[in-house]
């Protein structure tokens, strides 16, 4: 994020585009609230009614999969009718006349077919937007689970671009990221490009630095996306370019991936699989070694929030049994490999990242002590530099000569449209009781009380008329890849045609039927678009039943004692 | 004092966003000392059984309760004389309780649920069978335990409120005085 998340209350205007606060962050919806309470402006983008969609001011119901027409008929409009903030544009940016010259095709007229928004409303938003003191932009998986992801993030920055919504407090831009520590794995480096602090692995200068304190040779080649493996040991025929292996630790992707039934077959495919993880859970069931790690409350560390926070975890409890900490893990799979690694505790090897990364250098373990939290940059070790609330201070941004960019392209359709066959869409996302793939929520009884296998499908009245169903009632999903049972919720929340799934459930897990289709830039793929049938089921005794053996033998196999479920 | 009208919790659209934390809160504190609940999750062991209920439609979200009627239907109609008035509060006895469901036809608000009684961690059977005992459960606002009701204590968004009317109208009235007050004498 651009910007801090306490400065989400403080903002004159937010315009939250796909991104659900109260399902997937209730602690950033409280400050979504108070905003709202303290006389912000809420403008929603959302195929569903959310809860900020139902306390907005404005919400513009697009259908799925038309972000970017959406976003390019905004900036036209707030260019069109001279709203732009040339001066910001002039001193801070580059690209404009191209960026102009691009949207001007996409007038709300032209965006109403694709968006099924009215072009009037797209003006009314445009103007708002334009016109408060400062306008924040919240965005989540709404945007970057399409096939056009990236873009849509350019595109939505280049409207804060076009404002002049930079540089200053309570504007900006803001990914709200999932889960609490998803930042800080790609401040820390686990992505294939980067070491920690954003450091490219192609930069000669910055893998010389990491070869010397390590130690080692290094590799100056990007590595392979997560969302490559599949094709990757599947189809891949150069044997020296194929996976063989594959380490996998607090992910479960047999449950969270596009097309299970390939992760499956890529999991069985591969000579060797490591798991290591706090429970057991559906990748497990494909390991050959089985890791069991320590979880939040038993160990030390810093997590990063998603507005670049480090905040310090202490460990509340002794762990129990025969489990280690990840980092420990880590320590002695490299020794036994041949490359010694010790360290005493989190804070060595805090210190160790810190020197080898100049923006995080400033953040201690002494000054996150004395000030809670430090949000990167932060470079000097010394009081003074307490961190950065929020970036691009005065109008200086990160390309090298300091200025903004504005992009702008041509929208395109979701990969797997509707079509006579599979007359539906389906999009999976989150409720607020089970976190993630479930892995920790699902093994909790209070929650699995609240909301249990097999999850639900979100349909609007009209299609549970159409097909007959009733709530509660197991339905049968289909895509081109799979078929699931799931129930029937009847909610005024989702238009005609569109469905929408939860992706933590074992039994009814949604990404059986997901697409396998990636975004070209950050290889994300499109969880949120693919095309289903539904099914009416006559014997819901034998459904029933069926979902209850399909539990019970998915924890039989995972060693769960069923015993104890019963209350 | 006897002759005040009886308060209860209310909620507040606007803010909710259906976390849930007010169920789960109000399942928690009913079962501290019974079923030794305590804050933490693992110590869930019996079903979980919340006295309100969050209700989501297309415009709103926010948790439905009782409203501890003065003339309360579902003490009216209650055919084993398990619910009673104590402090101003409907309350149900779930020992007395034969679920016959009357309270629940006659609630015009649906605040009242069947549900299944736990004692010392466990289920309760049904004499002569091995079926789970229900009972009806509503908001009892925490008469017995400390801290008063826990769901206003819980909420993040400070949604739910304790309204005492007689107060709320006091306060209307003298308002009301004083705006009249401002237009002089007619």
């Amino acid at each position: 994020m651009s910007m801090g998340i306490p400065e989400i209350e403080n903002a004159k205007l937010l315009f939250i585009f796909g991104y659900n606060g109260a399902d997937s962050h209730p602690i950033v919806a409280r400050r979504i609230i108070k905003a709202k309470q303290k006389g912000a402006k809420l403008i929603v983008v959302d195929p569903r009614i959310t809860e900020s969609a139902r306390i907005a001011d404005m919400h513009l119901q697009l259908k799925g999969g038309s972000n970017m027409a959406l976003v390019q008929a905004i900036g036209n409009v707030i260019i069109n009718e001279g709203l732009a903030d040339q001066k910001f544009i002039e001193n801070h940016t580059n690209g404009y006349e191209e960026y102009k010259e691009f949207v001007k095709k996409y007038t709300p007229e032209y965006a109403e077919p694709i968006c099924h928004v009215p072009a009037e409303q797209i003006r009314e938003a445009a103007r708002a937007y334009a016109k408060a003191e400062t306008s924040m932009i919240l965005y989540g998986m709404g945007v970057c689970q399409f096939a056009q992801a990236v873009d849509v993030v350019k595109g939505l920055a280049s409207l804060a671009l076009l404002t002049g919504n930079f540089g200053g407090p309570n504007m900006g831009i803001g990914p709200v990221r999932g889960q609490n520590n998803v930042q800080g794995a790609c401040d820390m480096g686990a992505l294939p490009n980067c070491y920690s602090g954003y450091q490219s692995v192609t930069d000669d200068a910055v893998r010389e630095k990491f070869e010397k304190a390590w130690g080692v040779k290094l590799s100056n080649k990007v590595g392979i996306p997560l969302t490559h493996v599949p094709h990757r040991v599947l189809e891949e025929k150069d044997e020296k370019k194929k996976i063989h292996a594959y380490y996998i630790f607090g992910e479960d992707p047999a449950q969270s991936d596009p097309d299970l039934n390939e992760i499956r077959e890529t999991l069985d495919k591969l000579d060797f699989v490591v798991m290591q993880d706090i429970f057991m859970n559906k990748t497990g069931l494909h390991a050959d070694v089985i890791l069991p790690s320590t979880a939040w409350g038993e160990h030390d560390g810093i997590y990063s929030a998603c507005d670049r926070g480090f905040q310090r975890i202490r460990k509340a409890i002794e762990p129990k049994g025969d489990v280690k900490t990840d980092w420990e893990i880590i320590s002695l799979i490299s020794t036994a490999m041949g490359y010694p690694m010790h360290y005493n505790n989190t804070k060595e090897i805090w210190d160790e990242m810190r020197s080898l990364t100049p923006s995080f250098h400033g953040a201690t373990y002494e000054k996150l002590e004395a000030l809670g939290s430090i949000q990167w940059p932060c470079r000097d070790e010394s009081m003074e530099d307490k961190g950065t609330p929020y970036l691009f201070t005065g109008g200086k941004f990160s390309h090298p000569d300091g200025r903004g960019k504005f992009f702008a392209t041509e929208w395109r359709p979701p990969c797997e449209v509707e079509s006579p066959e599979y007359p539906y869409t389906l999009s999976t996302v989150r409720e607020v009781g089970h976190y993630s793939v479930r892995t920790m929520t699902g093994n909790c009884r209070a929650l699995a009380n609240l909301e249990d296998e097999p999850g639900w499908i979100q349909m609007s009245p009209e299609d549970c008329g159409k097909l007959n169903v009733k709530e509660g009632e197991l339905i049968r999903v289909f895509s081109r890849r799979g078929s699931l049972m799931t129930r029937v919720l009847p909610t005024e929340r989702v238009k005609p045609g569109a469905t929408y799934m939860t992706y933590q459930w074992w039994v009814g897990a949604c990404n059986e039927l997901t697409t396998p289709y990636l975004d070209p830039v950050s290889n994300t793929p499109e969880s949120k678009y693919c095309a289903i049938n539904l099914e009416k089921i006559d014997d819901q005794a034998w459904a029933e039943q069926c979902i209850k053996d399909s539990y019970e033998s998915i924890r039989k196999k995972m060693g769960i004692d069923t015993a104890k479920k019963e209350v | 004092m006897n002759n005040n009208l009886s308060s209860f919790v209310v909620a507040c659209n606007d803010q909710c966003t259906g976390c849930r934390a007010c169920e789960v809160a109000c399942f928690t504190v009913h079962n501290q000392k019974d079923n030794k609940v305590a804050h933490t999750v693992g110590t869930v062991e019996i079903p979980v059984t919340p006295r309100l209920f969050l209700t989501r439609l297309e415009e709103f979200c926010l948790p439905v309760q009782c409203k501890q009627c003065e003339d309360a239907p579902c003490l009216n109609s209650c055919s084993a004389k398990a619910i009673a008035r104590i402090d101003g509060v409907v309350y149900v006895n779930e020992d007395l309780c034969i679920g016959c469901k009357n309270c629940m036809m006659a609630c015009p608000f649906g605040a009242l649920e069947m549900l299944p009684i736990a004692k010392k961690g466990k289920a309760v059977k049904q004499t002569g069978s091995d079926e789970v005992r229900k009972s009806a459960y509503k908001c009892d606002l925490c008469i017995n335990i400390e801290g008063g009701p826990a769901c206003i204590k819980t909420c993040p968004h400070d949604v739910l409120k304790l309204v005492n009317l007689e107060e709320d109208r006091r306060e209307k009235n003298i308002k009301a005085a004083i705006a009249l007050s401002l237009t002089g004498n007619l």
